[in-house]
């Protein structure tokens, strides 16, 4: 059962996907003025403007080619520019950069453990710190530590992160000069690159002196994004605790005795956590998209930074690429957290 | 005293209890709570100070500009060599921080009603029409024009790949035939579909081959499909699937990334960045205004208003939206939030207001390189102001949801 609903889940997400791919595509279009002219600038002579349309396939029709199946030729109706993009994804080419010539889907190779390490650093803080915390003002409902929970936590949300991450560098690195400002690793600090993790790498070559240094670097970064997700965690696993620990076997369990230890965590918890689960899910995947702010506060080497002077540099396909991973990423992310949900409530049906 | 019985009383104080509205209801509970009214509170300031700044305290962004006074601290008194007055500081071209702010909240505040009216006008609508016609049966007329409509729509194709515009007309009478004469060959479901595929193969081969075989044959078999689509009883549950669909779409791109990469390429404005955050926010509303039908559509009054034959039309607006408006005045409120913080973060990235114009976010990314130089005030003063607005806006919306659904109240 949970197979075929996987299966069916899976392919319920192609047409998104290709959908994405679209909106993608089409944003290339919406650029106003010649891709030609924007790769080789303003001077560029005709020729050579005819020579880049022509490689890069741009004096094709955008969807199908509608002359060419007039002529009765079926092959050349079907290549056209979204196909060949189409096509050229499916290989894994997300095309080159536009001002440095290196291909996109390298960079975002290199970048995107640096990316994937601060989410999930920041997802672990948000998680360890919002659970506990939610538990505790849910059960301790009204009290002082309730009220500055749920007061700290609307503050959490309302915090545009990238000014909380400007505030942690003006105390920590300006004025108390406890952390570094940016970057990954101080300058004159190496890492063998084994899986581009740098806290995983250099605990397998044993390097403490890096370790202790990226964790230094990471702290701020992470803290600044782990603040929306914990504040949300927070948030839903109190009310959701609140909304199961009206129940009546929770009062069962209390009737009979049970420790509030075992009450709070064995019976109300597990119920409690499905909504959580979701919330955590969702907020993953928009951690990836608050990276672009948090990566450029702190100069993260990340996908996000990239985007952001991609963005500024008028970089189109970089920009793209990003956008593309961060979708995907965001639609598995959604795809597990269905799953899991299915996998956790016995009682939802797969259909 | 013997007739002033306390029991008597209670009785006849209920009796002649004044009359209150769901509203006036609401608006009572919405009062007597604590953070409803601060966030009122904080929400009101915002809204007076930036409508008065704008329309009563001058401000030109183009001549604002004094070298002589380049990121000095707050002062509240004058002094010989900071003449004037600056609560907040200066930035980096000597304008005064605070007057920024002021006048900057005018801009998130229009941002904010922007962006939040477009989600909420084509979310909404989108979601009330897929969420009624998923619970309603759909009328006979209706389903015409939607079979015609989808048939239209899928004979466009055909239509213009053999640029012959005779196609989707043909497709749209196809479809519109079949929603009339849905019992024609109802027992034999296999057949139904056979003739129309065969007739939609006609339609698709026939006019393309005057253009060429090669086109004929791409054509026959997109007519081929489409028929098929078209002898089956298309209604409610495929339009509501079509809407959430495109809405998934939009959705599978976190948070404002979307709204990044789409004033990343429509050019920064702050116009473009209201219609880049409208655009995203657009499911939210879609979904939310979708369930809350959902739910809504199968209650009595709404089965009785069906079954007297009002028509959908008025159904959907005297009975189903009035029902369906508390939760999306919540998310409204809530929305005003997420918009402001959205175009903050827009604005920082360069790609909202078009400078000089005052705007938090702008101001933020235009100082925060001077931070390190200790420019602290420059950074603390517009983000403060972001995140007050913010706040108020989330503290109305949690303040509003208690009061107009005592349900949830937890």
């Amino acid at each position: 059962m949970l197979i075929r609903y996987t299966i069916r889940r899976l392919i319920s997400v192609l047409p998104t996907l290709i959908g994405v791919t679209f909106v993608i595509f089409m944003f290339q279009r919406l650029i106003p003025g010649d891709p030609a002219v924007a790769m080789l600038g303003e001077h560029a002579t005709q020729e050579n403007v005819e020579r880049i349309r022509e490689q890069f396939g741009l004096n094709r029709p955008l969807f199908l080619d509608r002359e060419a199946l007039a002529q009765g030729d079926l092959k050349g109706f079907f290549d056209t520019q979204y196909l060949r993009y189409l096509g050229r994804l499916i290989r894994l080419d997300l095309g080159e950069s536009i001002h440095r010539r290196i291909p996109v889907a390298e960079t975002l190779a290199v970048r995107f453990p640096a990316t994937f390490e601060l989410a999930l650093l920041s997802m672990l803080l948000a998680i360890i710190i919002g659970i506990p915390v939610g538990i505790a003002s849910a059960s301790r409902r009204n009290s002082l530590l309730d009220g500055v929970t749920m007061i700290g936590s609307l503050i959490g949300v309302s915090m545009p992160i990238f000014w909380l991450g400007l505030m942690e560098i003006m105390l920590f690195a300006v004025f108390l000069k406890w952390l570094p400002a940016g970057g990954r690793l101080s300058s004159g600090i190496q890492v063998e690159a084994i899986t581009n993790f740098i806290l995983i790498d250099s605990l397998i070559t044993g390097n403490q002196k890096a370790f202790v240094d990226a964790l230094e670097h990471i702290l701020m970064p992470a803290l600044a994004l782990a603040t929306i997700p914990m504040s949300i965690i927070a948030r839903m696993t109190r009310s959701s605790m609140l909304d199961v620990l009206q129940e009546d076997y929770i009062r069962t369990a209390k009737a009979k005795g049970l420790a509030e230890r075992v009450t709070l965590f064995k019976h109300a918890l597990k119920n409690a956590f499905l909504p959580v689960i979701t919330i955590i899910g969702i907020q993953a995947g928009s951690l990836l998209a608050g990276g672009v702010l948090t990566e450029t506060i702190f100069s993260w080497p990340g996908i996000g930074k990239w985007a952001y002077d991609g963005i500024l540099a008028r970089d189109y396909p970089i920009v793209q690429g990003t956008t593309l991973l961060i979708a995907i990423v965001f639609l598995v992310v959604n795809l597990l957290v269905d799953l899991s949900y299915a996998l956790l409530d016995p009682r939802i049906h797969y259909d | 005293m013997a007739e002033n019985n306390p029991k008597d009383i209670a009785v006849i104080d209920f009796a002649v209890r004044e009359h209150r509205s769901l509203w006036l209801d609401a608006w009572r509970r919405l009062i007597s709570s604590n953070t409803a009214r601060l966030g009122m509170f904080i929400v009101g300031m915002f809204v007076i100070s930036s409508t008065f700044a704008h329309f009563f305290w001058a401000y030109d962004a183009k001549l604002d500009l004094d070298y002589t006074l380049k990121l000095k601290a707050p002062n509240l008194v004058a002094t010989e060599e900071i003449p004037s007055i600056h609560p907040f500081g200066t930035d980096k071209l000597g304008r005064d921080i605070f007057r920024r702010v002021i006048h900057g909240g005018w801009n998130s505040l229009r941002v904010g009603i922007v962006a939040v009216g477009i989600s909420l006008l084509i979310g909404g609508l989108l979601g009330l029409l897929a969420g009624f016609y998923e619970g309603v049966p759909i009328t006979n007329l209706e389903r015409i024009a939607f079979m015609g409509l989808i048939g239209l729509t899928l004979g466009a194709l055909p239509g213009w790949i053999a640029k012959q515009p005779i196609q989707a007309i043909l497709f749209t009478l196809l479809g519109g035939a079949s929603a009339m004469w849905l019992n024609f060959l109802a027992g034999r479901k296999n057949l139904r579909i056979a003739v129309f595929a065969g007739a939609g193969l006609l339609i698709g081969a026939v006019p393309a081959f005057f253009v060429s075989p090669m086109a004929a044959l791409v054509c026959g078999v997109l007519g081929l499909m489409i028929g098929a689509i078209l002898s089956l009883p298309l209604g409610g549950e495929l339009f509501s699937n079509i809407v959430m669909r495109l809405m998934d779409i939009i959705l599978s791109f976190p948070g404002y990334l979307l709204a990044i990469a789409i004033v990343a390429f429509l050019g920064p404005g702050l116009e473009k960045g209201m219609i880049a955050i409208g655009v995203v926010g657009i499911p939210v509303y879609a979904r939310l205004a979708r369930s809350a039908v959902l739910s809504v559509s199968q209650k009595e009054y709404v089965l009785a208003a069906r079954s007297v034959g009002e028509s959908h039309g008025r159904i959907i607006f005297r009975h189903i939206f009035p029902n369906i408006l508390s939760p999306i005045i919540v998310q409204s409120t809530m929305g005003l939030a997420s918009a402001v913080l959205s175009a903050a973060a827009l604005g920082f990235l360069g790609l909202g207001a078009i400078p000089p114009e005052p705007e938090w976010g702008a101001m933020l990314g235009d100082s925060y390189r001077f931070l390190t130089s200790g420019a602290w005030w420059a950074v603390l003063f517009p983000g403060l102001a972001i995140m007050l607005s913010v706040l108020g806006f989330n503290l109305l919306g949690d303040g509003l949801r208690d009061a107009l659904d005592p349900k949830l109240r937890t």
